[in-house]
């Protein structure tokens, strides 16, 4: 699952994991993102932090709330140390300030596929 | 002149002091005078009555020729010479000296003139004796027959007749008529023997006679002029006070007139005299006053003011040093205000920056992110999704252009300071647009309550923005991380002033905090995140523009900002201002 207000976000993310072979969703509100969370299970949910209504960090809580195992990678624009602590003691599984390179980004999912796998 | 105020007012007030002591002086002096004149008047008012009674005496001297009446006329005479002689030569001198002793001595020579004419009486009394025998006898000898028949009894009785006439009146008549008598006589008789012892005798007598006569001439002329002395000697007293009662009079009338006019114009010119200092030192003192304090004191009288001015002038003295020496001081205070000022600019810009630079990351991201993935598929991507990669990279790249160009515009806004009519609803927008990426980060909602119409005020566009920015930070960072900003715009009552409400939904001001808000490096926020500047930089910043700015806050509900503004138009100004329509104020939270 892909949540970010920036279209071009979730669009260039979809075709990118689609193409590693993930099954990808994109969602531009995080209020539609939630409500997909309960008609389906996601293992990694890559969201922005900032956004209107719903922030990142509360739908790392909720999404947990749902499902603990699920691995939430937040991205921002606002790179802030605090807030990445924050979200790690959260329980995000990582923080990735943008801009990010792609691979950054992938090896983060793939870590996280990784972990989920040895579970 | 070298002369204290003191001696200045002595100088006044004795000058016409001694003209009043001077009149009263002469005044008193021609009393005493006249005074003394009135009994000089007396002496000589005594002495004609002394005088009189002599010439009474003599009168009746010269008529009876007796020793009693001798007698009366001396004691006459030595009451008037007692008289004379007891007069002071003090006053002797006053009333006339010369005249005086001469008065003296004729009394001593009038006393002497009537003694012998006493003794001549004698005589005269003892020739009438002898003439009147030898008249007897010649009678005899007549009526005997004697000597010639010419020579008749008749005549001689007749002669005798003109004998006793003479004896009786001694004038001049009884004279011719007996003095013809006795040439008749000897025309009779040529060569009488018995008639020339009678008319010897005769005319002996009448050369005693005509002695006498002379000596009373002399002493009735004495007389006379002890009359005439005496007289005088009132006369003369009576004349002088007159003269002195008129020069008395004169004199009064001049020391008046002195008094009249010297009097108030010494007064005038020593009120002058004092007060002209005084009032230079009080005008000064006024000038100075008034602001300009390098003036100084004139240092032109010598008198009690001269120390005074100099006091006055090493006041000033320390006045200015002091002056000179705060004046440095709040021009160093000022440089470091505005240094503050700057720095608060500077952490408003930085706090401004670091949003934009934030907001820009999106787009870079997007555009890094879609260059990316595009280089990865580039072989993959049909032309279609080849060009929407790139319009994606083209409109990103544009909206980060924008970002910049913002920025760029806010920079270039902030160095103008120009005041010119301004749009303050447009202002109160774009600055909430400059703020806006702090609010979406700090999770704020915004509600904006701005008419679509322009409202002009007279101001400078970015000291204008600093305002709004600086109150919308404090709001924001007040809030933190939730809550509800409400921006309001209407007009007051009278249509004069324009009114920006800022609520926010914080904590709200403890009233004891409240009052210090405004006040420079007053802060709540931890060290380090604000220097306690923003608000006051905005209240001068508010001032600058004849504007003013309240607040008010409540514990738990939060705190309005109202920011006044009077309208373009509303200082004087000719220019149009701008209609605020009224609006129901939109707060919310």
């Amino acid at each position: 699952m892909v949540v970010d207000d920036e279209p071009i976000v979730g669009k260039r993310l979809k075709r990118l994991f689609k193409k590693e072979g993930y099954e990808v969703e994109a969602f531009t509100r995080s209020a539609s993102a939630i409500m997909e969370l309960d008609k389906k299970t996601f293992d990694i949910i890559i969201t922005d932090l900032k956004m209107e209504g719903v922030d990142g960090l509360k739908l790392l809580k909720i999404a947990r709330g749902k499902n603990p195992s699920v691995k939430v990678i937040i991205i921002t624009g606002y790179g802030r140390k605090s807030i990445a602590k924050e979200a790690i003691n959260k329980g995000a599984f990582d923080f990735i300030t943008k801009p990010f390179k792609v691979n950054d980004l992938k090896q983060s999912v793939r870590k996280a596929e990784r972990e989920l796998r040895h579970k | 002149m070298k002369l204290k105020i003191w001696h200045k007012m002595i100088i006044g007030i004795a000058i016409p002091s001694c003209i009043a002591i001077l009149g009263n002086v002469l005044t008193y002096k021609y009393i005493t005078d006249v005074e003394n004149r009135q009994g000089y008047v007396q002496i000589g008012d005594d002495l004609k009555e002394l005088v009189l009674e002599v010439r009474r005496n003599e009168r009746n001297f010269l008529y009876y020729k007796n020793e009693e009446s001798l007698k009366n006329l001396h004691n006459a005479i030595s009451n008037l010479s007692d008289s004379a002689t007891s007069i002071s030569p003090k006053t002797t001198k006053e009333i006339g000296k010369t005249d005086f002793l001469e008065f003296q001595n004729s009394i001593g020579k009038y006393s002497d003139l009537i003694d012998s004419l006493y003794d001549k009486y004698l005589v005269a009394r003892e020739f009438t004796e002898k003439v009147r025998a030898e008249g007897r006898k010649l009678e005899t000898f007549v009526s005997k027959g004697g000597h010639a028949k010419e020579l008749t009894t008749s005549f001689i009785l007749h002669l005798r007749l003109l004998e006793k006439n003479y004896m009786l009146f001694h004038d001049k008549k009884s004279f011719l008529e007996l003095n013809s008598g006795l040439s008749q006589l000897t025309s009779i008789i040529p060569f009488c023997n018995e008639c020339s012892p009678y008319i010897q005798t005769m005319k002996d007598l009448f050369k005693i006679y005509s002695q006498n006569s002379s000596m009373e001439d002399d002493i009735q002329i004495i007389g006379d002029k002890f009359e005439k002395n005496t007289k005088e000697i009132a006369i003369r007293e009576r004349e002088k006070i007159s003269s002195f009662v008129k020069l008395t009079k004169r004199h009064l009338l001049i020391a008046l007139a002195l008094l009249c006019t010297l009097g108030p114009l010494f007064v005038y010119k020593t009120a002058t005299y004092i007060v002209t200092p005084i009032k230079r030192l009080s005008e000064i003192t006024k000038r100075i006053s008034e602001g300009d304090i390098t003036l100084r004191a004139p240092l032109k009288e010598h008198d009690e003011t001269f120390s005074l001015a100099v006091s006055f002038n090493t006041m000033l003295d320390h006045l200015q040093l002091t002056h000179e020496s705060l004046e440095k001081s709040l021009e160093l205070l000022r440089e470091k205000q505005a240094q503050l000022v700057e720095s608060e600019k500077r952490a408003s810009i930085g706090l401004l920056v670091s949003g934009v630079a934030h907001e820009l990351n999106n787009p870079l991201n997007n555009i890094s992110l879609t260059a990316e993935t595009m280089l990865e598929d580039l072989e993959e991507l049909d032309p279609d999704e080849l060009k929407g990669y790139v319009q994606d990279i083209f409109s990103q790249s544009e909206r980060a252009h924008h970002i910049v160009e913002d920025l760029l515009d806010f920079a270039r806004a902030r160095r103008s300071t120009v005041m010119e009519k301004q749009d303050i609803a447009g202002i109160v927008k774009g600055s909430v647009n400059l703020i806006a990426n702090q609010l979406r980060v700090n999770n704020i909602n915004l509600h904006l309550d701005v008419p679509e119409k322009e409202i002009f005020v007279r101001g400078n566009l970015s000291k204008l923005e600093q305002v709004f920015v600086n109150i919308f930070i404090n709001a924001i960072q007040a809030m933190k991380d939730r809550g509800t900003l409400t921006v309001s715009i209407e007009a007051d009552e009278e249509n004069k002033n324009v009114h920006i409400n800022i609520c926010d939904t914080g904590p709200g001001i403890s009233p004891d905090k409240l009052k210090d808000i405004f006040e420079p490096f007053f802060t709540t926020k931890p060290v380090g995140q604000g220097t306690g500047l923003g608000l006051s930089v905005s209240q001068s910043l508010i001032k600058e523009h004849g504007g003013e700015i309240e607040v008010e806050s409540e514990e738990g509900i939060g705190t309005t900002f109202t920011v006044k503004f009077p309208l373009y138009g509303e200082r004087g100004r000719t220019a149009a201002s701008g209609e605020v329509p009224n609006m129901e104020q939109g707060k919310t939270g």
